[in-house]
């Protein structure tokens, strides 16, 4: 007994090999792919179960869903015909002026640039039908999200049931709520934003429930005393104060929305994804990078936006120095900046001059001609008038774009003549790429080296291990790390995978997604590394880390598909590029999150940069490289879903075949087995960094 | 009393503004739902369509990107779209299901035939042809088998077969009905099957395609024929029978019949009498296979737009189309 406490390590470690060796035994002496039992996955029909119950849903409640569906089709069409009919100057009004007043001049830029993009690459249609499915679905979102927000936070037994629902939604890859979207509301629009509002509505629930439960208990109290009641209680003080955190949700909301809606060209919506998918089935690089960038740069502007409302900035500068507007404050020294940045200062104290002369001279008019019957209410209008000079000014530029498309000339949607193209130079970047011959034996090499070596042998590995044996294993492994009860779960979870006759599937799943991880980390860590010890690498690596993260899932496939052909390996490349992200930017984190006083002793104890990094840093960093793990798991699961197109096999390519056959139980159970073991390995990974969390007191 | 009268006034400014700029969106046109097929062919033979039913005949056409097969049928039987283009019969389970003369429920409606026929068939390059004699059609293709191997497919050769299941080519079930020792791929998509047999072409290695006629491909490589069994339909292979096979010598162990293509569309909608005229168009419609082959060879080469090309076809082509219109 003595013997084990003292070396129970070292018993533990003995007991995985012994597994180990174990399940190879199992492997090499299979001689066929394992199957789970035919006598629990025959009569456990689920797709026959959700194919019948869709028929029968469609025969008796159709109507309802279609109602709801062409009522909000209706709002879609009318918003999208305004979006586009509207003259092209005035939706940059809509949005650049706005920005301006609230994000300040640098944000206007861009967002000029943006919307000049969007008609330069002839995209503009599609860009403002995706604007169109994004405003529609945040609405919504936020309408229901802030009135569940509120009722969670007026009661902890609705917080309590509403939590681990929000938990299991966040951990769902986007694309499992276009599905169920498809069976109920049919394709196109409509479900696409259905989908996307109840994709979206976790941040704003969350948030407005911290928002509202953080008001400080004195500011209530004060309230109560003076005899306010639960509505005025939130009305008046506990929503205003929250406003901060909402925009906060709102602000995620708007980006996980612009995610899903650009997804959702795969059921028939339009807009920027479609593009996406149009290149994609062209293999036209440029056409697809175009389509990319304008959906980052409206990712981009719409963030930074959203942001700024919720943020109260506070300009700390000396009392008369001049608030830089466009270069770098840190500039302030410089001659010629300070030149270019007094002359904007004069334009802008020129343009507020005419907006406050022109809404003074509207709010004496508009005096004048109530004043004819209510003197009191006419001084109180133009008083207000006056003192909202910016909304007023904004209202009146919109009224004079309108009016002066209506009746002097069309200005029309965005001029066709104005193109710029960057397809080109893509296009032949990448064709010389793919004819170069020392890359293309670069490729061939990678694409033999990882199928022989790492993809092939692991497919076979978890196709042939019998299937109660990677059960159990899975069961130990969460029992040890997570607890009995997720043990349990684990173990039904893993039951209905193969119960619904895609276990097989869900190993080449697994397999791929594990295989993706391993590459990741194979050159995510070391480009971390090296970004923690050179400031220069990282600040060049930021904003290519910020876009490849906005960037939507299936941009990255169609460069994989030119250089490495339609192939697993290919959707093993994709996959690695689109979740390396997280475990880069999670070992930078790990790295430079260690207590400076750890290096400094290491340092006086005469340890090189080496041994503290190997013994130092990276054992104190491993929590966040688990936390790293965890985020590519779940960015690998979803990107299962987008790979079939690039060659890809496993759940992802079922989810395909189901939609093409419009079997939606099978599409549906597909779907559900990526979620399950997202959310098994979820909880296990995040399972393990709790413990050492814990211990390292963080 | 202050606030909220001040909040009345700024609704009563605002919402003038809205209403008009509503009524500035109204939708005043017809509004027609079509599929855009996933191969570049039937994007071109659909266009046509397309652009004379909004330029001639003033309907906004929504086009929707969905894959083929059953599921864009039950779709459009479910009112998610009205029409759809280019089915070739061979191919299309939705027909016999949904269509009347087909013997399905009427619950879809022919309109008629576009005009492209279409021909479809296993292809090997000319060079392996010349450099293998001894190789006279698909019953060889297992001695030279290894020839055509990749690195996932091991010692078995490999077909770029059918991009995507929805067009039910059932590729892997012929080449195991026929004894063929061969892998099919499906690779997602035409453009990535033929980038993949095109790239193989550069650099001079064997393989085996599917291909149909019409299409660039053609033009660009030169291609010969595995010649696969004649065609005969086999009765039982439908969804409502559980697919079951009738043996050899029927379908799917056999190749494809030549394929007049038709348009299908949605009862409700073409019935209508206010879509008289788009209906007589429909029927009345002649798109050759020559004009598609031009078209299909032009984007390829310069990379044009579908929209695009056929625009310009259909500003020179007046006298063609013309004699469609009812």
């Amino acid at each position: 007994m003595i013997w084990y406490s003292k070396n129970q390590g070292g018993v533990i470690w003995a007991l995985v090999l012994v597994g180990f060796l174990l399940s190879l035994w199992l492997v090499l002496t299979s001689t066929d792919k394992t199957v789970f039992p035919a006598f629990i996955s025959d009569p456990f029909n689920f797709s026959g179960w959700i194919n019948d119950g869709e028929s029968w849903m469609k025969k008796n409640y159709r109507w309802v869903t279609r109602l709801v569906a062409g009522v909000i089709k209706e709002w879609y069409y009318s918003m999208e015909d305004f979006l586009i009919e509207a003259p092209w100057l005035f939706i940059f009004a809509l949005i650049v002026i706005p920005t301006l007043k609230a994000s300040g001049l640098r944000l206007t830029l861009f967002a000029v640039f943006t919307l000049l993009f969007w008609g330069f690459v002839g995209m503009w249609e599609q860009a403002m039908q995706t604007v169109a499915l994004m405003a529609l679905s945040v609405f919504f979102s936020v309408v229901f999200g802030v009135l569940v927000g509120i009722w969670c936070s007026q009661s902890n037994r609705v917080e309590g049931f509403v939590r681990p629902i929000l938990d299991t939604m966040q951990v769902m890859p986007a694309f499992v709520y276009l599905l169920p979207a498809i069976f109920f509301f049919g394709i196109g629009g409509p479900p696409a934003i259905l989908a996307s509002m109840i994709y979206a509505m976790p941040p704003i629930i969350r948030l407005t429930n911290l928002g509202i439960r953080q008001v400080p208990k004195e500011t209530i109290e004060t309230a109560k005393s003076f005899g306010s009641n639960r509505i005025q209680m939130l009305t008046k003080i506990q929503i205003p104060l929250a406003l901060p955190s909402i925009m906060m949700g709102i602000n995620q909301t708007i980006m996980m929305a612009l995610g899903l809606v650009v997804l959702a060209a795969f059921i028939g919506a339009q807009g920027l994804g479609y593009e996406v998918w149009l290149a994609i089935r062209r293999i036209d690089v440029g056409w697809a990078m175009e389509a990319g960038l304008c959906i980052l740069f409206m990712a981009i502007m719409f963030d930074r936006f959203s942001a700024s409302l919720s943020k109260y900035e506070e300009k700390v500068t000396f009392k008369d120095q001049l608030v830089f507007r466009l270069l770098p404050q840190s500039w302030y020294k410089n001659s010629l900046a300070y030149l270019v940045e007094n002359l904007i200062e004069k334009v802008y104290k020129l343009v507020k001059w005419f907006a406050s002369i022109s809404v003074g001279v509207l709010s004496n008019l508009i005096f004048l001609m109530i004043g004819i019957f209510d003197r009191e209410r006419a001084l109180v209008c133009k008083h207000f008038l006056r003192n909202n000079v910016f909304i007023f000014s904004f209202i009146v530029v919109l009224s004079l774009i309108f009016l002066v498309d209506i009746y002097i000339f069309e200005i029309g949607t965005f001029p066709d003549s104005w193109r710029l193209s960057v397809r080109e130079p893509v296009q032949v970047g990448v064709d010389w790429l793919a004819v170069n011959p020392s890359f293309v034996a670069f490729t061939k090499g990678m694409r033999a080296f990882i199928y022989l070596y790492m993809l092939n042998p692991l497919d076979y590995y978890l196709l042939h291990l019998p299937w109660w044996f990677t059960m159990v294993s899975f069961m130990i492994i969460s029992f040890v790390t997570v607890g009995l009860r997720f043990a349990c779960i684990a173990f039904a979870l893993l039951c209905f995978i193969g119960a619904c006759g895609i276990w097989a599937e869900s190993m080449i799943t697994l397999s791929s997604v594990l295989v993706s991880v391993a590459v990741c980390f194979i050159f995510g860590v070391p480009l971390g590394v090296l970004a923690a010890y050179n400031k220069r690498f990282r600040n060049f690596q930021e904003p290519i880390l910020d876009a490849m993260q906005t960037l939507p899932s299936f941009c990255y496939l169609i460069p994989v598909l030119m250089l490495f052909g339609g192939n697993k390996v290919s959707a093993v490349i994709a996959t690695v590029i689109y979740s390396i992200v997280p475990i880069i930017r999670l070992t930078i984190l790990g790295l430079t999150q260690v207590s400076e006083s750890f290096t400094e002793v290491s340092k006086s104890f005469g340890g090189t940069t080496l041994q503290t990094l190997v013994k130092i840093k990276y054992p104190m960093a491993v929590p966040s490289l688990v936390m790293g793990f965890n985020q590519t798991v779940m960015m690998a699961f979803a990107m299962q879903i987008v790979t079939p197109l690039i060659g890809g096999k496993g759940l992802g390519r079922e989810i395909f075949q189901a939609l093409a056959k419009s079997d939606t139980g099978r599409g549906l159970a597909a779907g559900i087995a990526i979620c399950l073991l997202a959310i098994i390995l979820d909880r296990i990974s995040m399972a393990l960094t709790e413990k050492q969390r814990k211990a390292l007191g963080i | 009393m202050n606030r909220s009268f001040l909040k009345a006034c700024f609704i009563f400014i605002l919402s003038p503004i809205i209403l008009s700029l509503s009524l500035v969106g109204a939708h005043a046109a017809k509004r027609l739902n079509a599929v855009v097929p996933d191969w570049t062919g039937g994007e071109i033979t659909c266009e046509v369509a397309v652009l004379i039913l909004e330029q001639e005949l003033g309907y906004k056409v929504n086009q929707v990107e969905f894959p083929s097969g059953n599921g864009a049928w039950e779709a459009m039987v479910g009112g998610d779209f009205d029409m759809m283009c280019e089915h070739w019969p061979s191919y299309t389970e939705g027909d016999t299901t949904f269509i009347a003369e087909f013997g399905g429920d009427g619950t879809a409606l022919n309109l008629g035939t576009s005009g492209i026929v279409g021909l479809s068939d296993y292809y090997v390059p000319k060079y392996f042809v010349d450099a293998n004699p001894g190789f006279k059609g698909w019953e060889d293709l297992n001695d030279y088998k290894d020839q055509f191997a990749t690195i996932e497919s091991g010692d078995k050769g490999r077909l770029i077969g059918c991009p995507v299941p929805g067009w039910n080519c059932y590729d892997q079930i012929r080449l195991d009905m026929l004894n063929i020792d061969f892998v099919a791929d499906e690779l997602g998509s035409e453009a990535a099957s033929l980038a993949e047999a095109q790239g193989a072409y550069k650099r001079g290695e064997p393989f085996l395609l599917y291909l149909w006629e019409p299409h660039w491909a053609f033009g660009a490589m030169e291609l010969v024929a595995v010649g696969l069994p004649q065609n005969k339909t086999c009765d039982t292979w439908t969804e409502a029978d559980g697919y079951k096979d009738c043996g050899l010598g029927f379908w799917p162990a056999t190749g494809w019949a030549e394929d007049h293509t038709f348009n299908s569309g949605r009862p409700d909608f073409w019935n209508d009498p206010e879509n008289a005229d788009a209906k007589k168009f429909m029927a009345n419609m002649n798109f050759e296979n020559i004009h598609q082959s031009t078209m299909l060879a032009l984007i390829n080469e310069t990379g044009r737009s579908v929209k695009d090309v056929v625009q310009e076809w259909k500003d020179n082509n007046e006298d063609i189309w013309r004699a469609w219109l009812p």
